[in-house]
């Protein structure tokens, strides 16, 4: 389990991290949602040790991370880094050692990598004669050469066009189905909706929100109830009780129901008034739950 | 998992310094910057040679005259201190011969009636004096003989020197200079190497990734270390052409004395390096663009531009109080020191506690600079203050 607990750090007056906790279980993937200037880079920061908190600690298998533990993490930052006149197979087996690889091993899995990211015939180049993209795979080559327990990764899907979030994708999901838990933060909410088994969303230096996508839907957004009627009035739905007409249109209608409310009530009372097309629960899109999730509650707060 | 280990800080810094040099010795620059100064090195040395060794020697072909004129013109050349050899030649057309193929410098004509000397050219340097000499004093003899003077003694010049050793002083004097122009040259040369690597670190964000497997101090001495090591090697190399071509083509004359003083450049070079290149990394890690290098580093290349002027000032008057007092201020000292130490009078305890306060500067720059670097090395945009860099490291 790599388990965030209570994370708490200001830089200077700005609260930037208030409590921050969540756990990921291994072999799953977490999305780290959050509006810029959350505190999503300096909570991944605080795992890899390259900020100090306040309070809190960042724990993996019941141990606080320390420097050793660190080196079992493959981290990618948010700032893209590498030597930019060092040859992409020398740079990703110097990550390797670094990570604790003796040469030869280093020396293999950086071959290995390189032939598996479709690099081979750049291997001995400098890595700024690379195009971004590539660039990009090296460092998620340096990220994964170690094989690393933990995978930690800051927006790794930014700056990829469409092929590229698919291989970056399919290779995280491989590092997650061998067991490793990924952590990574994205804006790109349909990707991360596709592709986590939790989600995360932070807000004001504070998790407003941790669960599965499903778990989510659940707590956040109420019971919307979308039932299509063609041939009904369009006051069909007014005289049912515990229920609150939100729209209709042309029998298109979308209701709330509360709690205790039937909804085979509903639907035996829609079939009355003929065909039914669509009778389902309405499914608020990730990015819903996030503007809900993040709203401001009241205009004298600012999102940290 | 396969062949993973944890890691030691030795072993992390020793990753570091690899990688520094690895890098190094396949970047053009520095190979081309090597070559350039062993080069220049063997320039001096061949220049050297060709003022001091080109008098040295004078060959001088003689038709005629007796056993007497040989000896008379070796006498000669001993006393303008030029070693000759005199080359007996059958005739004027063998002389001729001699002359083209650069056998002899010049020939002497004795057997005709009136001495002559033949050259190719003209008679340069000391060689018509000695030819004149000798004939003249041939000459001289025989008139004093034909007066019936006999077995003239005339008083040889007794010669009692008030410094002996001045000479000696003067080639380890310029042996120091030499060696720390060199000393000086290659810590500017190393300091810029650091500082250069530190910001591309930090430009190209790569330090994130480092950080994140080592501490700042780790990849400091790693680099410093690595670095360092490359600059002994080249200054090493330097010394041993340098002294092996001084004492090998007799450029001086007491070669204990001049590799004493290479040694102590050598040793002077590992306490300046490990001062000037902490400071120049602690200052380039303050900026995030190779362009804003120039201006932090500035005041402590001023520094050692300006020990490196001491330095040469100490070698006219290596006893003068600015000396005495530079030779001691850390700093100052590796560049004037090496001096002070080859003119010879420096006590035991000067030296001494030149090598200790630089050793305690070294430990306050490191420690304290170490702090800086730490808090400056992921704040990147602009320029880092002193103050914001060590109160980073605290929070």
């Amino acid at each position: 389990m790599l388990e965030f607990d209570g994370l708490r750090k200001s830089f200077g007056a700005n609260q930037v991290l208030d409590g921050v906790s969540f756990a990921v279980r291994p072999g799953s993937m977490f999305g780290f949602c959050g509006s810029n200037g959350a505190g999503k880079t300096t909570t991944m920061r605080i795992a890899m040790g390259l900020v100090r908190p306040d309070g809190g600690e960042v724990r993996w298998q019941g141990r606080a991370l320390d420097q050793d533990g660190r080196r079992r993490i493959g981290y990618m930052p948010e700032e893209r880094g590498l030597y930019p006149k060092m040859k992409v197979g020398d740079q990703i087996t110097y990550f390797g050692r670094l990570h604790g690889m003796d040469g030869r091993a280093a020396a293999t899995a950086a071959a290995e990598w390189v032939e598996r990211l479709g690099l081979a015939e750049r291997r001995n180049d400098a890595v700024e004669k690379l195009s971004l993209g590539n660039q990009q795979r090296v460092q998620l080559a340096a990220a994964l050469v170690s094989r690393p327990e933990v995978l930690i990764l800051d927006e790794p899907f930014s700056g990829l066009d469409p092929l590229g979030v698919d291989s970056l994708a399919e290779a995280l999901l491989d590092q997650a189905r061998a067991g490793v838990p990924v952590v990574f933060s994205s804006h790109q909410l349909e990707l991360v909706e596709r592709l986590c088994d939790s989600v995360g969303i932070l807000a004001r230096g504070r998790m407003v929100a941790t669960g599965t996508v499903e778990e989510l839907r659940r707590r956040e957004a109420g019971r919307l109830l979308r039932v299509v009627v063609p041939d009904a009035a369009p006051d069909w739905a007014a005289q049912l009780g515990g229920v609150r007409v939100v729209s209709e249109r042309a029998g298109d209608t979308v209701l709330e129901l509360t709690d205790g409310t039937d909804d085979q009530a509903v639907l035996a009372a829609a079939l009355r008034t003929g065909r039914v097309t669509h009778f389902a629960w309405q499914q608020p899109t990730l990015v819903e739950l996030f503007r809900e999730a993040v709203a401001v509650p009241t205009t004298q707060e600012v999102a940290a | 998992m396969s062949g993973q280990s944890t890691l030691s800080s030795a072993s992390l810094v020793r990753l570091v310094a690899a990688r520094e040099i690895a890098t190094r010795i396949r970047d053009k620059n520095f190979v081309i910057s090597s070559i350039v100064i062993i080069v220049i090195l063997l320039g001096a040395l061949g220049f050297q040679i060709a003022i001091s060794g080109g008098d040295d020697e004078s060959r001088i072909g003689l038709v005629g005259g007796g056993a007497g004129l040989e000896q008379a013109l070796g006498q000669q050349g001993d006393a303008l201190d030029v070693d000759v050899t005199v080359v007996p030649l059958d005739d004027e057309a063998a002389a001729r011969a001699a002359l083209e193929d650069d056998d002899v410098d010049g020939v002497l004509l004795a057997d005709g009636a009136e001495p002559e000397l033949l050259v190719e050219e003209s008679a340069g340097g000391p060689l018509q004096a000695i030819v004149q000499g000798a004939v003249g004093q041939l000459a001289l003899a025989d008139r004093l003989a034909e007066a019936g003077v006999a077995d003239l003694d005339l008083p040889e010049v007794g010669v009692r020197a008030l410094d002996p050793d001045a000479e000696q002083d003067d080639q380890r004097i310029g042996a120091a200079i030499l060696g720390v122009s060199m000393l000086y040259g290659l810590l500017i040369l190393f300091g810029q190497f650091v500082a250069q690597g530190v910001v591309e670190e930090k430009s190209s964000r790569v330090v994130e990734l480092l950080l994140a497997t080592m501490k700042p101090w780790q990849l400091l001495a790693g680099k410093i270390l690595g670095l360092g090591l490359l600059g002994l090697g080249q200054i090493v190399v330097i010394a041993v052409v340098g002294v092996g071509g001084a004492v090998g083509f007799g450029l001086v004359d007491v070669p204990g004395e001049v590799v004493g003083t290479a040694i102590a450049v050598v040793a002077w070079f590992v306490l300046g390096y490990a001062l000037y290149a902490s400071i120049f990394a602690v200052g380039a890690s303050l900026v995030s663009r190779q362009e804003d290098l120039g201006t932090v580093l500035m005041p402590t290349t001023l520094v050692l531009v300006a020990s490196y002027v001491v330095g040469i000032q100490a070698a006219g008057d290596p006893g003068g109080t600015l000396a005495r007092i530079t030779s001691l201020v850390p700093g100052l000292s590796p560049l004037v020191m090496p001096v002070r130490q080859a003119a010879g009078d420096v006590a035991l305890w000067e030296t001494a506690l030149a090598v200790v306060l630089m050793l305690v500067a070294i430990a306050l720059v490191v420690r304290l600079g170490g702090r800086v670097y730490a808090g400056a090395l992921l704040r990147t945009g602009g320029r880092t203050k002193l103050r914001e860099a060590l109160a980073a490291e605290r929070a």
